[in-house]
């Protein structure tokens, strides 16, 4: 019989000492290790909704399509509308829906690698774009089974972003400053965002970027190239 | 509102805990969670009360959670201090800002109390 609330019936207390976020931690084990295994650079996209990230894809895309394999996840709560823009490019991509949920998890991710690989048909992937729910908070919680977190902000969001934000910051490899064409409309302090960003992850590589005048993508086209030979 | 998510992934391991026990229900959830951690406790609980309903063997299951403090000690000097200065903390003694986390990044479960 319970002593603490005499219901006749026998409490125990099980020790478990597990992350909160164990089922998704697991899948991103297995997702990292089936990425390196095929020998694929995964790269997770996230940022504010509409900072740009679907516009860099497509820039890179029309960058790199012709020396490399790419394919894209794309995350969305609702429509086919990204992946759709990433078609067009000549790219298989594979929309995911949320249907409500504000960032990815590693689980859907697999079962959208999986899509993917119907697409490709045999085709070799070299890297695979994971272009995560527009969202600057939830996304970072969840680790896809990533390789580089890369977090973008675009100008007219402003420069205390990274304060106001730290867990996007701190989790990822790289910031994309985006959006630079419109600094001049906006006061935008391009020394103070890198400096707090930097101070919050003093590893971080900052690349400002213009989809409009290609400011910095020959700099993000680099980085990636790197990365992917490492 | 990742707590969701997080509510519903803890839902499915306390389902499986309960199994691996043989135990008729969870009574408790006892969780640890960081003030650094980025997890909003009340949001969580919120989350957590509304989804544990779908099942009987959690849905009477309380949380108790145990927020954890932000500790530091300074590289510099090796003093212990407790801040809530999520950004940019510095030693009260030296000013020293390297620092290295000592506590506030927890988010996991600790303990659960079944019924047996
Ligand atoms: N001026 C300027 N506009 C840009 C730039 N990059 C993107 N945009 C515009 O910003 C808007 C949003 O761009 P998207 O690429 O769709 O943004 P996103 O981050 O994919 O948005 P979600 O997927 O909805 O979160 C579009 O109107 C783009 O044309 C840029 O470098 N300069
Ligand atoms: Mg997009
Ligand atoms: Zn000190």
């Amino acid at each position: 019989m319970c002593d603490t609330c005499g219901c006749g019936h026998e409490h125990k207390v099980i020790d478990v000492n597990q992350s909160l976020l164990k089922a998704n931690d697991e899948a991103a084990y297995a997702n990292r290790k089936h990425f390196n295994e095929e020998g694929i650079l995964a790269v997770n996209l996230i940022s504010s909704p509409g900072s740009g990230k679907t516009t860099l894809l497509e820039k890179t895309i029309d960058a790199l399509k012709h020396e490399i394999g790419i394919g894209v996840l794309e995350g969305d709560i609702e429509t086919e509308l990204d992946a759709e823009r990433i078609r067009k490019k000549g790219v298989p991509a594979v929309q995911l829906t949320t249907g409500g949920a504000c960032h990815l998890d590693s689980m859907l991710v697999h079962k959208g690698f999986h899509l993917l690989k119907l697409q490709l048909k045999g085709k070799r992937l070299d890297v695979l774009f994971i272009e995560n729910v527009g969202n600057l908070v939830c996304p970072s919680f969840f680790d896809l089974g990533e390789h580089l977190r890369v977090v973008l902000i675009s100008v007219p969001e402003g420069h205390d972003k990274p304060l106001k934000y730290p867990k996007a910051i701190k989790t990822s490899q790289a910031l994309i400053i985006s959006k630079s064409d419109l600094v001049p409309h906006f006061d935008f302090d391009m020394e103070k965002i890198k400096k707090d960003a930097l101070s919050l992850n003093p590893r971080l590589k900052i690349i400002e970027t213009s989809a409009k005048t290609g400011e910095g993508l020959n700099e993000w086209i680099n980085f990636l190239i790197h990365r992917l030979h490492r | 509102m990742h707590e969701v998510s997080i509510a519903l992934g803890m839902i499915h391991e306390l389902e499986r805990i309960a199994r691996e026990n043989n135990a008729k229900k969870i009574t408790n959830v006892k969780l640890k969670i960081g003030k650094m951690s980025g997890i909003v406790v009340d949001s969580l609980t919120f989350a957590f009360d509304a989804v544990k309903l779908e099942n009987p063997v959690v849905s009477d299951a309380a949380l108790s959670v145990e927020e954890v403090p932000l500790v530091y000690e300074c590289n510099d000097c090796s003093k212990t201090f407790e801040t809530d200065n999520l950004y940019f903390p510095s030693c009260p003694v030296c000013a020293s800002y390297k620092l290295k986390i000592i506590s506030g990044e927890e988010q996991h479960i600790e303990n659960v109390e079944i019924e047996v």
